[in-house]
Parts: structure tokens; C-alpha cells; sequence
């Protein structure tokens, strides 16, 4: 009898064992030996749909790199779900990708607002999340995660830059600011601050409005008054598109500049008819035209898979921000987990293999976009790329 | 600048006082505010758009045919939905009114997609005319003279013509009405029809002024229904009153006291019209009697 238990015993405790033994028994979760399986959301409907055009971007890019063979012999097993940009979908996804499908992790989702809602939850359960939020918002990356990726650049950084492109290269000493009464916008006004403040300047005016808002005569009127000779504007593509009519109506032409939000030249160009023609724009990935070979490439692939989806921005920023988590996976090798990835993706120093700008990941830093290049939009809607990458992050 | 701020306010005023126009027709006759108001505006937009861009139909064809459109919109929504309702109350009604608009935003996400265009409109935002040194663009201009000129035909429409007294006779008491020989029903949709198109034209004017996109009659629509309750909800000439004050109390407010505030200034003035005069500036109270 008293055998017969110890050996039960001994039994039970050696399954105990081989079960918590890491390498045994355990596989990673989103890993086979042929596939990766990745997650991502973005709003396909809703008033935020117009970003969904990134979430879109990044399938074509998965479809090209499965096409071309995969990455170790894996191909990218991709799940798209529309979260409409509201946060309690977007957690209630995450469930259901870490828990039924089994994600390794999730790339190019968009918002801020629906990241904040998943990030503990991803992090608890060790969901990589690169390139999530697409978007430049610095509480997305304080306190700092491991398991974040970002490659968007700072706001406030991107703010900086091109106010202090407008000062030393265009001599614009009396700025202002128009920007949108949320976290996007006011970072857009802390970064011209931040500048202004180095330089012992003064910012003549900062006009906000809330997003919703559809009448911009008396914000224009401000801005006229003000004096201001460049603005620098953090906004909606349709606040744009009200504020730089108002001004033409008015008779004011400030040197207009604006973040890389608004970097869609043809639909900017349609929708102001024709005001956005020498904007200042700060400019993080290649422009649609361009002849670069990796552009050339993708632009095959959205003829041979998606010929109907428009070629803008959004849509193909969505390569932009896979690119780097491929390469990831690449220098991670055939042995793949959660660790190695980090690991990898750590060792990315000033790499230039994608679309986008210089990216540069650290141990103890994972903003990786540090860089943007200025451009100016030309009458025919295309962009004249003016500068070199600028390193705007400190 | 102080000038320059009026004559903004009565612009954008204008637009208020035409959506709040559809607003009160459909008001005046059944008690029922419609939520859907803006968004079947904004489909009748998209209708404008797509004749002209995607059929090349010319202007005044597309603006002809989509008023078509938007008759047949506002008096199908009120022979499907509204007249199915069983027993309905006015909270009830109202309701569907609600569930309708989410159903146009929806459609319009899906047919037309998120991307914000550009109308097409014969009178450019940009050029001025100037008086005094005041400037206010073509397209204001018009939409100020279009929304009075609206104004008075539906004011005569209302008084002199025999539709019009049997609309107003249907909105104090249907029962009676119909004992008389009104077509109440009939009337009802008529209603919804012209009140349609009123928004079809106010959607088409703030496309025109800014960009078009499913979102767009979000802010006009609650400034219109601060506009309606501002000059009365049961006034034609209240709308008008009600939209160019509202407009410029917004500009006066964002120009001299705070720009950060000036979006909320419609909801005060709401809250403080229902608290001083419920009935609005022009409207009579009256009590029905029971």
C-alpha cells in the first residue's frame, strides 16, 4: 500500500516537473514551425475610419513577405479586426487574439486611446506590441515597456523639429500655433513651446479648437491679428481644411507647417482646393512617387493584391510599420520567443532597411523613429523632399 | 475685428438657421425632434457628390435631382418607420429618430468610406465680396440670402396656402384635423419630404463651406437645435433670429473671451433660453388644453 502511493508520488511529481520545465513541454504561444501569428487592430468604420487605411497597408506588406517565402521558414499568419477606435473593443479583441488564437504579437494597430486600454493586459501576457498607436503621443511610451515597439516620432518632438526648421532655415522668427483641444494637438503646441523657450522667443498666438467643431472665422481672425508670419498647425485633416480657407478669406497667408498627420498632399490638396500648395511638412517616410527600390517594390505589390485601394500615406505607412518587426523576426532566427525577439529587435542600430527613417532601439530606449526629413508640397500635389533625415529626438 | 467677428457669426449663423428651419417644420406638425435631421442631410450630400463626380452630372441637375432624392428620403423614413410604430409617444418617435441617423452614418461609412472630399459648388469659399472693409466670402453670402429666401416662401407657404394651414391644424390636434377632412397622414409625410429638403440644401451649403465626410452635420446639427431653441421651436422667422444670434454670440465669445470655450457657448445658451423663456425668443407659449 505504502508502495503503491510513493510510486504514485513519484509519478505525479515527475509530470509536475516535466510540465513547468521550460523547454519541454512549453511552445511558444503565435509560433509554429511554419507560422508566426500576428494581431492587429484599426477602425475600418466609425468617424476614426480614415486611419483604418494603415491597419490595410500592413496586410499588403504580410502578403508580400509570405509571397517572397516567409521569414525562416514562417510565414505571417495575419488577423485583421476592426475596433472602430473605440478602447472597450479594442480590449475585448485582445481577448479573444491572446486567448483563442494565441498571437505572438500585434503590429501597426492604430490609436492611442484603444492602446492605453490594452497595454497592461498585452504586457501581462507578453504580446509584442510593435508599432502600435502609429502614432507620436509620449505617454504611449513612459514609463517604459519592454514590450513596446514605437517607430512614430514624438509629437512634441516632430513639433520642435519644424519650428526650428522654420527659424534657422526659413528665418520665421514670429510663430504661432493652431492646434486640436486633445492630447495630439497639445503635444504639437509643447513642442513649439519647448523650442520657442530654448530660443528665448515668444509665442505669438496658440488658438485650439475641439475636434468637433466646424466653424473656424473667429479662430482665423485670431491668427490674422496676431501678427503671426508661419503656423505651425496640429489638426484633423478637416480642421485644415476650414482654417486654411477662413485665412484665404480673410487675406492672411502665413507660411503654413504641419506634422506628418497630415502628410496625404492629394487628399489635403483636393479637400482645400488647392491651399495646401507650399505647406511645410515633417515628413517620416518616403513620399508615394518615390524611386526608391523598396517603393517600387511595394507598389507592385498593391497592383498585383490590392489594385483597389487608394496609394496614400495611410495606407502605405502601413508597410512602414511592419518593416521593422520583420526585421525582428529575421535577426531573432529560427529559435523565436518573446525574448529573442527583444533581444533582436535591441541590436536594430540606426537601421535604414525599410521606407521609414533611421531606426535605433536600445535596452533601455524603444522610441525608435528619431528622425524625419522636410518637405514642401508642390501646385501638382506631389511633395519636394528639402532636406535630409534630421534628428529631432534629443 | 470686432465687425469682421459679426459679420462671420451671421455666415455660419446662416447654415445654423437652415438645418434648424428643417428642424422646426417637422416639429411644428408632429412634436417630434428629428436626430436624423443631419445625417439625411449629409446622405443627400453624398447623393449631390456622387451624381456630379462619379456621372458628371451637371450642378443644377444634381442639386434638382437630389432634392428628388431627399423628398423621397424624408417621406419614406416617415411611411416606413414612423407611421409602423404602434401607439407611438413622442419619446418614442423620437427614438427612431435616433436609430435612423445611426443607420445613415453607418450606410454612408460603407458606401462612401471615411475620406474627407471636396463638393464641387458653383460659388468658391475663398473669393470675398467686401463692404466697408468687411469680407464675407461668395458662399456665405449666398447661403445667407438662400436660407431668408427659404425662410419666406415656406413663412407664406405656412399662412396662405391650404397644405400649409392643414399642417398647422395637424400639429394642434390630429383627431380634429381629420374629422374636418385633412388627409393627416398624407400630411405628415409631406412634412417629412419638404423638411428634407431644406436639410438637403443646408447639407450641401456646409459641404461646400468646409469638406464633406460622414461626421460632417455632427456640430451643425446640435448648433441648429440650440439655434431652434434659442428663437422658439415652433417659429420660422425664430430660426432665423435664432441662428445668425447664435452664430455671432459664438463669435463674439471665441474672439473676445475664449477661443478653448467657444463650442460650448451653443449649450449655455441653450440652458439659460429653457431656463428664461422655454418657449424661445419669437415662439408664443401656449398651454394645451387637455
Amino acid at each position: 500500500m505504502l508502495k503503491k502511493a510513493f510510486v504514485s508520488m513519484a509519478l505525479l511529481m515527475m509530470v509536475t516537473f516535466l510540465m513547468t520545465t521550460p523547454g519541454l513541454a512549453q511552445k511558444v504561444r503565435g509560433v509554429t514551425d511554419t507560422e508566426v501569428l500576428i494581431g492587429q487592430t484599426g477602425p475600418q468604420t466609425g468617424p476614426a475610419a480614415l486611419w483604418g487605411a494603415v491597419a490595410r497597408g500592413t496586410g499588403l506588406y504580410f502578403k508580400g513577405i509570405n509571397d517572397e517565402g516567409g521569414i525562416h521558414g514562417r510565414k505571417v499568419k495575419y488577423f485583421l479586426r476592426d475596433d472602430g477606435y473605440q478602447p472597450a473593443k479594442t480590449r475585448a479583441i485582445a481577448t479573444e487574439f491572446v486567448e483563442q488564437m494565441g498571437i505572438f504579437g500585434v503590429v501597426g494597430c492604430v490609436g492611442v486611446g484603444p492602446g492605453m486600454a490594452v497595454r497592461d493586459y498585452y504586457t501581462e501576457n507578453k504580446v509584442l506590441m510593435v508599432s502600435f498607436g502609429c502614432s507620436g503621443v509620449t505617454n504611449w511610451i513612459n514609463p517604459f515597456n519592454r514590450y513596446i515597439f514605437a517607430t512614430y516620432p514624438l509629437y512634441v518632438d516632430e513639433a520642435r523639429g519644424l519650428t526650428r526648421y522654420l527659424f534657422e532655415q526659413m528665418k520665421l522668427t514670429k510663430v504661432a500655433v493652431f492646434y486640436q483641444n486633445d492630447d495630439y494637438g497639445k503635444q504639437g503646441l509643447e513642442g513649439v513651446e519647448h523650442y520657442e523657450k530654448e530660443k528665448g522667443l515668444k509665442l505669438v498666438a496658440s488658438v485650439s479648437a475641439e475636434v468637433t467643431e466646424r466653424d473656424l472665422s473667429s479662430h482665423a481672425l485670431k491668427l490674422k491679428s496676431s501678427g503671426a508670419e508661419a503656423v505651425v498647425m496640429w489638426a484633423m485633416p478637416t480642421h485644415a481644411a476650414l482654417l486654411l480657407a477662413e485665412c484665404a478669406k480673410i487675406g492672411y497667408k502665413p507660411q503654413w507647417a504641419t506634422s506628418s498627420t497630415l502628410s496625404d498632399s492629394p487628399v489635403m490638396m483636393q479637400i482645400t482646393k488647392g491651399l495646401w500648395t507650399g505647406m511645410i511638412l515633417s515628413y517620416p517616410i518616403e513620399p508615394p512617387d518615390s524611386n526608391n527600390p523598396l517603393m517600387v517594390k511595394y507598389r507592385a505589390w498593391h497592383q498585383k493584391y490590392e489594385p483597389n485601394e487608394r496609394w496614400g500615406t495611410f495606407y502605405y505607412s502601413g508597410c512602414v510599420y511592419a518593416e521593422p518587426f520583420v526585421e525582428g523576426l529575421k535577426r531573432a532566427g529560427r529559435n523565436l520567443t518573446p525574448e529573442t525577439f527583444i533581444k533582436a529587435m535591441e541590436t536594430l542600430k540606426d537601421w535604414r532597411g525599410g521606407i521609414g527613417g533611421p531606426f535605433t532601439f536600445t535596452s533601455t530606449d524603444h522610441q525608435g523613429a528619431k528622425y524625419v526629413r522636410y518637405a514642401q508640397v508642390q501646385p501638382d500635389s506631389t511633395v519636394k523632399i528639402l532636406t535630409d533625415w534630421v534628428r529631432i529626438t534629443k | 475685428m470686432l465687425g469682421q467677428l459679426i459679420v462671420s457669426g451671421l455666415a455660419v449663423g446662416a447654415c445654423y438657421s437652415l438645418l434648424a428651419l428643417a428642424m422646426v417644420i417637422i416639429y411644428k406638425t408632429s412634436d417630434v425632434l428629428n436626430f436624423a435631421q443631419g445625417e439625411m442631410a449629409m446622405i443627400s450630400t453624398y447623393v449631390a457628390f456622387t451624381l456630379m463626380e462619379s456621372h458628371h452630372v451637371p450642378f443644377q441637375w444634381a442639386v434638382i435631382l437630389t432634392f428628388l432624392f431627399a423628398i423621397l428620403l424624408g417621406a419614406s423614413f416617415e411611411f416606413v418607420f414612423l407611421r409602423q410604430a404602434k401607439e407611438p409617444t413622442v419619446l418614442g418617435l423620437i427614438i427612431i429618430t435616433l436609430g435612423f441617423e445611426m443607420i445613415l452614418m453607418g450606410f454612408a461609412g460603407w458606401k462612401w468610406g471615411p475620406d474627407q472630399r471636396s463638393l464641387d459648388f458653383p460659388v468658391s469659399n475663398i473669393e470675398t465680396y467686401n463692404l466697408f472693409g468687411l469680407v464675407m466670402s461668395k458662399i456665405n453670402f449666398w447661403t445667407i440670402v438662400i436660407s431668408l429666401v427659404l425662410m419666406f416662401i415656406l413663412f407664406l407657404f405656412f399662412r396662405y396656402t391650404k397644405v400649409g394651414v392643414a399642417m398647422r391644424a395637424t400639429q394642434q390636434n390630429q383627431l380634429a384635423a381629420r374629422v374636418m377632412g385633412i388627409r393627416t397622414k398624407w400630411i405628415l409625410s409631406f412634412t417629412w419630404a419638404i423638411s428634407s429638403m431644406v436639410g438637403a440644401v443646408a447639407g450641401m451649403l456646409i459641404a461646400a463651406l468646409g469638406v464633406l465626410d460622414p461626421t460632417m452635420m455632427m456640430d451643425p446639427l446640435l448648433k441648429s437645435f440650440a439655434s431652434a431653441v434659442l428663437g422658439g421651436m415652433t417659429s420660422l422667422p425664430g430660426t432665423a433670429v435664432g441662428g445668425a444670434m447664435l452664430g455671432i454670440i459664438e463669435n463674439l465669445f471665441g474672439g473676445y473671451v475664449s477661443l478653448a470655450f467657444k463650442s460650448v457657448v451653443a449649450f449655455a445658451v441653450i440652458v439659460l433660453m429653457l431656463c428664461i423663456k422655454p418657449s424661445g425668443l419669437l415662439a408664443k407659449h401656449y398651454v394645451k388644453k387637455v
